[in-house]
């Protein structure tokens, strides 16, 4: 019975990130916004080269992005305005979610989620494409019966970013 | 190669016009030209002395291709050696940054200390004879490195000109940016890096020289109410032309001072900047909205104020543009701030940072759009043709008849009294044509 339970949240929130994807690469940004918490914390460290000695090869001082809902949600309006070049013309993306573990934390509701992520881009009529790739950690919260995001960081496995902006959001 | 030269000399005169051909942005001939003739010759960015705190600190950098270390040592000088073992030549320390004693090459062991120098060889008394000797086989120094104002430069030209008489002018403004604070300034953490389609020379001037583009580019910060509307905002103040290819936009407002005295900094640390600058300096810092400029030849700076609810934070980023080939460039952006502000304060001008700059930020992110448009535009055999049967040239005629220099500015270098002009553009193009021109050899 446990086990076919752990199963269905599993699932429930493989279709969540399922889903959380497809409104990012169908730029359905706002409806996007609608699956973070209030109170979310969207951080993005940066990834460096270090020796191992040193514990941890992420650099959390410095962050590509180190956002809260209302910053998020201005990043989104902006990106509906025909000024913001970077997406119009829109870019084509793609997010990529695997290895989703679930794990339980202290509160009924809220569950710590790491999940792998591909992100690609092409961008015009370039037959190059970029792409970013790494882990995220989430907190992932039910609230009224729905999830949400409560907090997400990004680590991106390159120190070097291969894109040429972070204007998506992973 | 003498023939791209015979063919840049032709182009002096059509420069001081206003004209520069489309074809030497992403030329693959150019671009080799320029690794010879620019970044072996002038003072390169690398480092903040900030970046490395105590002895045995690390860290590593690019000067274009070459690989180099940077080293505190035990008398807590910071020296940059290539980051090449001397045995056989592998990158000795592959690592952004650290702290060590000394560096052991993972290849055969050979072991540098702090200063460079050849401290171990694995069985050395056993395998080498007497024509080795381990004095003779240190790290490669950079053959020239000096700072100011906490700026650390590079220079592999054993005859250049001295960091500060390169800087000439820029001093007064490096001043102004760095030297304004008791304690200086600090880099927080490392350096953002990300690659972009671009060329160099486009980035530098987009930093350097061209206010201009903000009201298009940066449109949507207008259409947020972010910024003004009036498609002026980004004009008022001074376009300051520096010696060697440097150039300062010192950008004011319509009143000529700025809504936020001090870039919005706490008012009492308005003493110590008026203690530590000179009268000039506080006058020019106490009206300036945004300071944005550049370092010939990759180095760019910009100094603003972010953020909402009408209190605004200053921030001063960094730049280095690492060419990486004529169409890709390395951008690594150093976030810098005044070591004497109180947490809080850096707290939110860190933010207003990562909200406008930086990979992330919203107003760099239509920068990289419109720097990649233009390599999109400048491969093809239209856009190079060299006998300009197109007239294949890039428009620099702004302000080039119309705009007198303003001789009441109290600042040094030629100070013209708007920031929508392409005087600092012109002459780094100038400076740019005549290293690329110069010949090779003789007195540097
Ligand atoms: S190459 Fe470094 S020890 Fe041989
Ligand atoms: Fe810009």
């Amino acid at each position: 019975m446990q086990g076919q339970m752990q199963l269905s949240l599993q699932e429930e929130i493989t279709q969540f990130y399922y889903r959380e994807a497809y409104l990012l690469d169908h730029r359905n940004y706002r409806e996007w916004l609608d699956l973070l918490a209030e109170d979310i914390t969207y951080v993005m460290p940066l990834r460096v080269t270090v020796e191992n000695k040193m514990g941890s090869n992420v650099n959390q001082e410095m962050t590509y992005f180190s956002d809260t809902k209302k910053d998020i949600a201005m990043k989104v309006e902006r990106l509906y305005m025909k000024s913001a070049w970077v997406d119009d013309p829109a870019p084509r993306q793609r997010h990529f979610i695997s290895n989703v573990m679930v794990e339980q934390t202290g509160a009924p509701d809220e569950y710590k989620v790491i999940s792998y992520f591909l992100f690609k881009r092409s961008r015009s009529s370039e037959a190059n494409t970029e792409e970013i790739f790494g882990e995220r950690e989430d907190l992932l919260r039910k609230v009224d019966g729905d999830w949400k995001v409560a907090s997400r960081t990004v680590y991106a496995d390159q120190s070097v970013l291969t894109v040429m902006n972070l204007a998506m959001f992973l | 190669m003498n023939l791209i030269i015979e063919e840049l000399k032709q182009m002096q005169g059509k420069l001081e016009e206003g004209y520069f051909p489309q074809w030497v942005v992403t030329d693959p001939e150019i671009y080799k030209l320029e690794q010879e003739k620019v970044f072996s010759k002038t003072w390169l960015f690398l480092a903040h002395e900030s970046e490395l705190k105590e002895s045995g600190s690390y860290i590593t950098r690019m000067m274009v291709d070459d690989p180099i270390l940077l080293m505190k040592n035990r008398k807590g000088e910071i020296k940059a050696f290539l980051n090449s073992c001397s045995h056989r030549g592998t990158r000795l320390c592959t690592e952004d940054y650290g702290n060590k004693k000394a560096h052991t090459c993972p290849y055969h062991g050979w072991t540098f200390n702090l200063d460079g120098e050849l401290i171990g060889i694995v069985a050395g008394n056993k395998v080498y004879g007497e024509k080795m000797d381990k004095s003779e086989w240190g790290l490669r120094p950079v053959p020239r490195v000096e700072s100011y104002q906490g700026m650390i430069f590079g220079n592999l030209d054993p005859n250049a000109m001295s960091l500060e008489d390169y800087l000439g002018d820029m001093k007064f403004y490096f001043d102004i940016m760095l030297g304004r604070s008791d304690g200086g300034m600090e880099v927080r953490g490392v350096p953002q890096r990300w690659i972009a389609k671009a060329n160099w020379k486009m980035t530098a001037e987009n930093f350097a020289a061209d206010p201009y583009h903000v009201q298009t580019t940066h449109r949507s910060a207008t259409e947020m109410k972010l910024t003004p509307s009036d498609p002026l905002y980004a004009s008022y103040g001074h376009q300051v032309v520096l010696q060697n290819g440097h150039g300062i936009n010192v950008i004011t407002s319509a009143t000529g001072a700025s809504a936020n005295k001090y870039q919005g900094m706490p008012e009492d640390m308005w003493t110590m900047f008026e203690r530590n600058l000179n009268e000039k300096q506080v006058e020019i810092f106490s009206k300036v909205t945004n300071f944005v400029g550049g370092v010939f030849p990759n180095l760019s700076f910009l100094s603003s104020c972010s953020g909402s609810e009408g209190v605004r934070h200053n921030h001063l980023n960094w730049r280095v543009w690492r060419p990486i080939g004529p169409e890709k460039i390395e951008i690594w952006v150093w976030y810098m701030i005044d070591k004497a502000l109180p947490e809080e304060y850096k707290e939110k001008s860190y933010k207003g940072f990562l909200a406008t700059f930086g990979a992330a930020g919203t107003l760099e992110q239509d920068d990289t759009e419109n720097w990649a448009r233009i390599i999109e535009a400048s491969s093809g055999t239209m856009s190079r043709d060299r006998t300009l049967s197109y007239n294949n040239m890039a428009n620099y005629l702004m302000g080039f008849d119309n705009v007198e220099i303003d001789e009441t500015f109290p600042g040094p270098g030629e100070a013209y009294p708007t920031c929508y002009t392409d005087h600092i553009a012109r002459s780094m193009h100038k400076y740019w044509l005549e290293l690329m021109t110069k010949e090779s050899g003789g007195e540097g």
